[in-house]
């Protein structure tokens, strides 16, 4: 299954590819919130790894759009700007997990594994 | 109110004056009174004097005046030839050289031989009653001075004499007679010259006797007023008046009547013959007399037998005297009239004086209270109370400008930060995503297993700096992060043991002492339970960090009163190390943001200015003391409920 990285920084959107496929993990990258709606129309993710602010569309309308596209896929938020409000505004919007920008690969395969656990817990 | 100030000050500067006055008046009116009357007293008493003086040389007169007419040519040769005659010639003359009333000639054996007057007749008996020649021949020597003598007596020595005299009732006039047998009788003055064969000695041929009787004689009582000192500008009322009495009976004087009559034959009070002829002495005394008071000084008579007979008095109005008093009362009560009219005036522009700064004060408070911080109180007044009031009403103006100022500065510095949080977040935001990218890389480099040592070793380096520039970005952004407090009630003590507790396990790890002092009755404090639980985290790590081994973490709570503003209630943590301590130097900057004196990248130097920005939201205070060596102690101070009002809490953007 692939995992879908929504940033519209490029040098985001490299990283997180470079570290996940080095992990084995199929990933696919869109620049914008209405990017990542086309490609989750098209296929199934196993996980979304989104930024929340974006021009035009933020994550938390992407986070918005799932919800009312009923799809179901855990959320891991990404923000350079990590204030107590924003993350509980992602939360509620419902965001697996926020991880806090910048990051160093461990952490972000540190929070995909923390994860990937609660899925297979539940 | 201004008027009623003026008026009252008026009126103390009359009721000053008028006490004044009237004080002065009364005690002055009450010495000159009395000086008043001592001088008339000795005024009197001189005039006595002087009557008296008359008075004397009136007898000495009389008798100077026998004495020549004795030693005369051919006196004793026509005495012992019996020459009446011519004898009777020589007395007539000098009876009325000497205005003699009457005068006469006896011989040793007391026998009359002659005597003026216009009816001589022989003595049948009687001769004694001739008190002068009775005591010159018993005593054959010459005697002058007063002598009562009886209205038979003056009836044989001249008919007409008796005839015009007032005569009054006295004890002892006749020395013949019994004593309690009272006798009409007059006063006179009188001599008596022996007259002896020879010159030197021999034997008493005769007594000349003469004399003038006093009663209602003008010559020595006029006199005696002329001799006073008193200029003829005066009345003659004002003039001190002379009187001759015959025991308590006026015989002679210029005492006059409501008709204008001499005041003959009236009395004087029993008091006055007590002390004047009983007891003999000299006597001052005011009387009644005819609606005037008078000042009257008697001395006794005594008659040539030593008998005290009557008296010599002087009388002075007093009005002569209390005239002064009056015009001395007429004066003060101009005086203080006239003190009374200056004091209004005075009152007046003084209080002028000193209401003017008063009002410019009340003026510029008006002023003040619509809004004018730079009122006009015009020049500090000379007076010390109003230069005290005008500089505490200066300073309060000024301190309320300052305050002004500062709340001012207060919300630039808080718009200031506001706009430097927001240009950290942004700034932050932008650096963490290429930070992403210089983390990632980094660490995907490291992974890699085929690179030699040394790049390798460069490699950590940039991991490790990037890391450093994430903690400084966190940093920022949390510096900048001005969330909206979330307050409610909560309880200190429990606040503060949770944040201890976080801390607990590293400060074991170093072998440092936290202790935790809790205060009782602490009142529910609303506040944002996070915030204030960071701030109280950031001062215990930054004691952890300032802490040696052994050292001694102590925590206390305590209800306390704002230090700066006015009894606002609230709680007071104050945390205590045995630490390193501050430097003074750096004691005023430990609030700044970025400073610190951590190692480098061990701190962003934002938590205490970030803890002092929450604190302050809260209302309360942060304050320090160090002691290098010693230790440090923080006070965070947060008021039971906090006001929100003042700070505006801005989110910055998402």
């Amino acid at each position: 299954m692939k995992l879908l990285v929504v940033d519209d920084e490029g040098i985001v959107l490299e990283s997180c590819r470079r570290v996940l496929e080095f992990e084995g993990y199929e990933v696919s990258l869109a620049k914008s919130a209405d990017e990542a709606l086309e490609l989750i129309e098209k296929e199934d993710f196993l996980l979304l790894l989104m930024d929340l602010k974006m021009p035009v569309h933020d994550g938390i309308y992407l986070m918005r759009e799932l919800k009312n596209r009923k799809k179901d896929v855990p959320i891991i938020v990404m923000s350079g700007y990590s204030t107590n409000e924003t993350i509980a505004e992602a939360d509620m919007m419902g965001a697996n997990l926020f991880l806090p920008k910048p990051f160093t690969p461990d952490e972000l395969l540190a929070a995909i594994r923390e994860i990937s656990k609660r899925r297979s817990a539940r | 109110m201004q008027h009623s100030t003026r008026y009252r000050l008026i009126f103390s500067f009359l009721a000053v004056s008028f006490v004044a006055g009237g004080v002065s008046l009364f005690i002055g009116g009450y010495l000159l009174y009395n000086a008043v009357l001592m001088e008339a007293n000795n005024q009197v008493r001189l005039a006595l004097n002087a009557a008296d003086d008359v008075y004397e040389t009136h007898v000495k007169f009389v008798k100077v005046a026998l004495s020549i007419t004795t030693l005369g040519a051919g006196f004793r040769s026509s005495l012992s030839e019996k020459r009446t005659e011519d004898l009777l010639d020589r007395l007539d003359r000098m009876a009325q050289h000497a205005q003699m009333d009457f005068a006469g000639i006896v011989a040793a054996d007391g026998a009359n031989i002659c005597r003026i007057g216009p009816k001589v007749f022989q003595d049948e008996k009687g001769q004694h009653e001739n008190i002068i020649a009775r005591y010159v021949i018993s005593h054959k020597h010459e005697i002058a001075g007063t002598v009562v003598l009886s209205k038979a007596f003056i009836s044989r020595e001249n008919m007409e004499l008796a005839d015009r005299t007032q005569f009054y009732p006295f004890k002892g006039a006749n020395q013949l007679m019994p004593d309690d047998d009272q006798q009409l009788a007059c006063m006179a003055i009188g001599a008596g010259i022996p007259i002896f064969e020879n010159r030197v000695n021999g034997e008493l041929i005769g007594v000349l006797y003469g004399g003038i009787v006093l009663n209602q004689s003008t010559n020595i009582v006029d006199q005696a007023q002329k001799s006073f000192f008193f200029d003829d500008v005066q009345q003659e009322k004002t003039t001190p008046m002379a009187s001759i009495l015959f025991d308590r009976i006026r015989i002679a004087t210029n005492i006059v009547d409501e008709k204008g009559n001499r005041a003959i034959g009236t009395e004087v009070p029993d008091e006055v013959k007590e002390q004047v002829v009983i007891q003999g002495k000299q006597w001052t005394t005011t009387q009644l007399y005819l609606n005037d008071r008078y000042i009257s000084a008697y001395e006794p008579i005594e008659d040539i037998l030593g008998r005290r007979v009557g008296m010599l008095s002087i009388a002075v109005l007093e009005s002569n005297y209390s005239n002064v008093q009056k015009k001395f009362f007429l004066f003060f009560m101009l005086a203080t009239f006239l003190g009374a009219m200056i004091a209004i005036v005075m009152g007046y522009f003084i209080s002028y004086q000193i209401m003017k700064p008063i009002h410019r004060l009340m003026k510029a408070s008006q002023e003040v209270s619509t809004g004018n911080l730079s009122p006009d109180i015009g020049p500090i007044s000379r007076d010390k109370e109003i230069a005290i009031l005008q500089t505490t009403f200066k300073d309060m103006v000024e301190s309320m400008k300052r305050r002004r100022m500062e709340s001012r500065s207060q919300i630039i510095q808080s718009e200031k930060q506001a706009s430097v949080g927001r240009l950290a977040a942004g700034v932050a935001h932008e650096i963490n995503n290429p930070l992403t990218g210089v983390l990632t890389y980094t660490h995907m480099l490291l992974r890699r297993t085929d690179f030699p040592d040394d790049v390798r070793a460069d490699l950590q380096v940039i991991a490790e700096s990037t890391e450093r520039v994430r903690k400084i970005v966190k940093g920022l952004l949390d510096f900048s992060r001005q969330t909206k407090l979330d307050p409610e009630p909560t309880e200190i003590n429990r606040l503060v043991e949770a944040s201890i507790k976080l801390i607990e396990n590293q400060a074991l790890l170093k072998g440092v002492t936290v202790q935790f002092h809790q205060g009782e009755t602490l009142p529910l404090i609303t506040l944002d339970r996070s915030q204030i639980q960071s701030v109280l985290l950031n001062i215990l790590i930054n004691a952890l960090d300032a802490s040696k081994p052994s050292d001694t973490i102590t925590v206390h709570t305590t209800p306390a009163l704002s230090a700066s503003d006015t009894g606002n209630r609230g709680v007071e943590i104050i945390i205590s190390d045995t630490g390193c301590g501050i430097a003074p130097d750096n004691l005023n900057k430990i609030f700044d943001p970025f400073f610190s004196t951590k190692e480098v990248g061990k701190g962003t130097g934002l938590g205490l200015s970030v803890s002092l920005g929450i604190v302050k939201e809260h209302g309360g205070a942060i304050r320090v003391q160090s002691e290098m060596g010693k230790g440090t102690t923080f006070f965070v101070w947060l008021p039971m409920n906090m006001n929100i009002g003042e700070t505006k809490n801005e989110t910055i953007g998402r």
